[in-house]
């Protein structure tokens, strides 16, 4: 390697190094003022790593409403918002799970009948699916809310399952369009020549086949429901149903605002998407290649 | 098992790909759909698989009518232009999953799989998935696939045309072997003519969704039906050229280039029209100096060596040129005068307005 | 006897969930957003449904913060992808390069992607803060400033910080989208221009851009027009405000439904905003030429 190469090399890593600290630099922080006690947090100058590491502010959201009331809370007195922290992470994740499996299942089923089978108007379908993967949130949400309030689902979990399906949907459906559209028919055909039936056939070969995509499908569909916040902010009320994102906002509520439990429940809802990014960065990065920039 | 057509037809909407088609492939012998791309054959396979529905007619198997059928119903196997092997599965579960489907229990499964895996020479890759596999192993597996099931028909979609030109030639006598083996009535398909030559007993040529011919190679090589079964079989391809049935001194003689030709002994001109196509084989053509009787002079055009051939191309009259296939001893200088000759007993010749070839004396 | 169904009845059964599902939750909503468009109607007062004609869509059109949220929302869209695209593709050159250790920095500038928006809000209001926030005290030491600045509750400032939170968040999706179209571009390509003579200058300019502008004009088109409508993004970081300096569409729409309860405006708004995007889908499709090549199914 020529001097030369080497002067090019160690600059681009310079480069990508501190872009890298930039971009990375608020979910640090975020980490660091998580760890501080109260009295640390507020010093100025700011220290940059923390001279107490505590989990204080961890316990105080994962302890749940239950360890509040223990604690020998009168009744009565206003339960803080930080103490409502569990219920919705678990309300979070039911509604990813339920969102996920809902709209990958049914975009899969009506993606393979597409690219299989004859209908009147198929060739429409992947044209509207991407203007609804268009249509913003907020001119669904309204309407969206009075349908629930016709079949009586406001302020439940299924409410916003339902929403999400239908905002992740269209994109769902045309991604899965593209990816069966690619998978070969011959080996669905060399299966029903060697006997099986249609539904054997998508049990058996396509779906460990079409597996990419439906991970790809998946993973944009948790993404979209766990950050979500406009969807659980008009469609639920109590305190104890609201998704995590709503639910955090409510540490804005009082005068005094607890920077300590505000980054440390950043830290706990940003975990789960970074376990899911490390464990399928590559299918990511495939799916949104092929179904961003068309397939 | 015998399969017979009954005037299939097939259309996909307005386009009709296939036209009325009657025709029958005997029992056990290795019949080869043989055509350029977009005749209809590969449709007419799909037919016969099920993957596709007929817009009329009938398809029988012996005498059990299959048309209504799944594919998975009719007890054939179906080798795939891309092997379409199953790419999340092992290669032993390849060639197993037929009778899977069947419910064979996985004893009995295992010991046939091992059985067709010995013949075939890749006993030792059943723990491997089709992508670690090459071009020829996956052949194989496709082949076993076929094979484990004893199957009625055997179909073939251009089995050999994925293969580098080498593997190509070992592969045809496998599978000719192979058909042998299995017992089975085949069909396959392919663009190829040497492929159709070699291995098959009967040839059916189509074109524009229509069977021009349906015969033996050899019928098929030496009597063409048409003018398009003359062009599309034979290497190089047959010459062609127009010329008029004249008389000479009471006799019919054909007219080419200013020269006369004796009118071939197997043909009788009586009732034929006064211009034909005439069509011969370039092997068929010999190069004679340019003043010998009954050679048609002009001027070398181009020359290639093709091993121990020679094709010589003559340029008889402006932008009519004959190619001949001479040993490769045969020298010919570019732009030099050189004649053909023609071997009379082989001339082939066609009426112009129905392409169809004339009638020979029995 | 075992359960044998024809591919039309496959067909339709893999049909039904989908069709069931689409015209429960986005035909019927997005019916009833239009059909609201011509009422008045308070969630409050559930029986007060009164057809008012055009009246809601004059009363957008007379309203001067509907004017200024049209104007801002330019504004923040205009930068945001100008940031964004110059960035993503900056970045992607950078990224595609084959060196060691590659991957780790790919992972870690895509990862803003998912971080939820919710999170960057609290981030950005954290390290933002006026008094105490990392940002201004980084600024204060190294010269930069001499006074703290009020990052969140000037209008100039809110808006900066909120563009530069989408820029943040979004880079990601340019770099992912011009990576995977500059996977594509054959090796032989460079090599043919470098046997040509052509240096890493031109090699870029005419062989690496005239490659990208195809994913990048769908890129920008698609960016455009999601940018335009987003709501969290700003709603998370300054409520629209100070005041309604912040105000786009999104955030007027839901002002207009949530705080002022008038369903009907807010609906009136997503209809406007629908008509604009449809402006943009045909933009697209021209552009990209989408559906074009595709082959009978």
């Amino acid at each position: 390697m020529s001097a030369r190469e080497i002067a090019g090399r160690t600059a681009l890593y310079a480069v990508l190094a501190a872009v890298t600290v930039l971009v990375c630099f608020p979910l640090i922080w975020a980490f660091f003022t998580s760890m501080k006690p109260k009295e640390e947090i507020f010093l100025w100058p700011p220290t940059l790593w923390p001279e107490t590491w505590t989990l204080e502010n961890y316990r105080a959201l994962l302890e749940g409403r239950d360890a509040y009331f223990q604690a020998g809370a009168a009744s009565g007195t206003a339960v803080p918002p930080s103490a409502f922290f569990l219920d919705w992470f678990v309300n979070s994740l039911i509604v990813t799970t339920g969102t996920t499996v809902i709209s990958t299942a049914v975009s899969t089923l009506a993606a393979y009948s597409l690219t299989r089978f004859r209908f009147p108007g198929q060739r429409a379908v992947p044209y509207l699916a991407l203007v609804g993967y268009m249509v913003p949130s907020i001119i669904f949400v309204f309407p969206m809310f009075l349908v629930m309030v016709e079949f009586r689902l406001t302020d439940t979990l299924l409410s916003l399952i339902l929403g999400y399906v239908c905002i992740t949907l269209p994109f769902c459906m045309w991604l899965m369009w593209a990816f069966f559209r690619g998978v070969p028919i011959e080996i669905e055909e060399a299966a029903l020549v060697d006997g099986a039936s249609r539904l054997r056939v998508f049990w058996e070969i396509v779906l460990p086949t079409a597996w990419p995509g439906i991970v790809a499908a998946a993973i944009f569909t948790l993404i979209v429901s766990w950050n979500d916040y406009l969807f659980g902010r008009v469609f639920m009320n109590s305190m104890e149903n609201l998704p995590l994102t709503v639910g955090v906002m409510h540490f804005f509520d009082g005068t005094h605002v607890d920077w300590g439990l505000m980054m440390a429940s950043s830290v706990l809802m940003t975990v789960p998407m970074a376990l899911l990014f490390m464990l399928l960065q590559r299918h990511l990065v495939a799916g949104f290649g092929a179904g961003a920039v068309k397939g | 098992m015998d399969v017979r057509l009954e005037r299939l037809s097939k259309s996909f909407g307005a386009n009709p790909v296939l036209k009325s088609l009657d025709l029958t492939f005997p029992e056990r012998r290795f019949v080869t759909l043989l055509g350029p791309s977009g005749c209809g054959k590969t449709t007419l396979l799909r037919l016969i698989a099920g993957l596709e529905r007929a817009s009329e007619g009938a398809i029988w198997f012996g005498d059990r009518r299959v048309d209504h059928l799944a594919p998975g119903e009719r007890n054939i196997a179906m080798v795939f232009q891309s092997y379409a092997l199953y790419p999340t599965m092992d290669v032993a579960a390849n060639i197993g999953y037929g009778l899977r489907v069947r419910g064979i229990p996985r004893a009995e499964r295992g010991e046939k799989v091992g059985a067709v895996a010995r013949v075939l020479e890749i006993a030792h890759l059943l723990a491997r998935k089709p992508r670690a596999l090459s071009g020829g192993q996956r052949q194989r597996v496709a082949l076993g696939r076929a094979m484990v099931r004893k199957p009625d028909i055997f179909l073939m979609d251009e089995p050999l045309s994925n293969l580098d030109a080498k593997l190509r030639a070992t592969m045809r006598g496998e599978l000719k072997r192979f058909h042998l083996d299995l017992e089975t009535t085949s069909i396959y398909v392919t663009h190829d003519q040497l492929e159709a030559m070699t291995m098959s007993d009967l040839i059916a040529v189509m074109d524009q969704g229509v069977v021009q011919q349906y015969g033996t190679p050899e019928e098929v090589y030496d009597r063409p039906a048409n003018l398009f079964v003359a062009g599309f079989i034979g290497s190089p391809p047959m010459n062609f050229a127009e010329v008029e049935v004249a008389s000479d001194a009471g006799a019919p003689v054909l007219r080419l280039a200013g020269r006369t030709i004796p009118v071939p002994p197997q043909f009788d001109l009586a009732a034929a029209p006064r211009r034909l196509t005439l069509g011969i084989r370039p092997q068929d053509v010999r190069i004679a100096a340019p003043g010998d009787a009954g050679a048609i002079p002009g001027t070398v055009w181009m020359t290639e060596l093709i091993g121990s051939e020679r094709l010589i191309e003559v340029e008889i009259a402006p932008r009519l040129r004959i190619t001949a296939e001479v040993k490769s001893e045969v020298r010919a200088a570019l732009n030099a005068p050189a004649a053909v000759a023609f071997e009379t007993t082989k001339l082939h010749l066609f009426d112009p307005a129905t392409g169809l070839a004339l009638r020979r004396r029995a | 006897m075992r359960l044998r169904l024809s591919d039309r009845q496959v067909g339709i059964l893999f049909m039904l969930p989908l069709l069931v599902t689409a015209a429960a939750f986005i035909v019927w909503p997005v019916a009833e957003a239009i059909r609201l468009a011509f009422y008045r109607y308070n969630p409050l007062r559930p029986d007060d449904l009164i057809w008012v004609g055009l009246d809601n869509f004059e009363r957008i059109l007379d309203d001067p913060l509907f004017w200024d949220s049209f104007r801002q929302a330019l504004v923040w869209t205009g930068w945001s992808i100008l940031f964004q695209t110059v960035l993503g593709v900056g970045l992607a050159l950078l990224l595609h390069t084959a060196l060691p250790g590659i991957a780790i920095f790919r992972g870690l500038l895509l990862f803003p992607y998912i971080v939820p928006t919710v999170v960057i809000a609290l981030n950005w209001r954290w390290i933002f803060n006026s008094e105490i926030g990392i940002v201004n005290h980084a600024l204060l030491r190294l010269g930069v400033i001499s006074d703290n600045i009020a990052w969140l509750s000037t209008p100039d400032m809110a808006m900066a910080s909120a563009i530069l939170l989408n820029v943040w968040k979004y880079t990601p999706f340019v770099i992912i989208c011009v990576l995977a179209r500059l996977q594509t571009i054959p090796t032989e390509l460079y090599d043919a221009a470098k046997v040509d003579g052509a240096g890493a200058v031109r090699r870029f300019l005419d062989i690496t851009l005239p490659m990208l502008k195809e994913v990048l004009v769908v890129v920008i088109v698609f960016r455009t027009i999601w940018t335009f409508n987003k709501f969290e993004e700003i709603y998370l970081l300054t409520r629209g405000g100070p005041g309604t300096s912040t105000f786009n569409l999104a955030v007027y729409a839901f002002e207009e439904g949530m705080a002022n309860l008038r369903l009907g405006v807010a609906a009136a708004t997503g209809v406007i905003m629908i008509a604009l995007l449809l402006a943009g889908t045909i933009v697209y499709v021209r552009v990209s030429g989408f559906g074009r090549e595709e082959k009978p199914a």
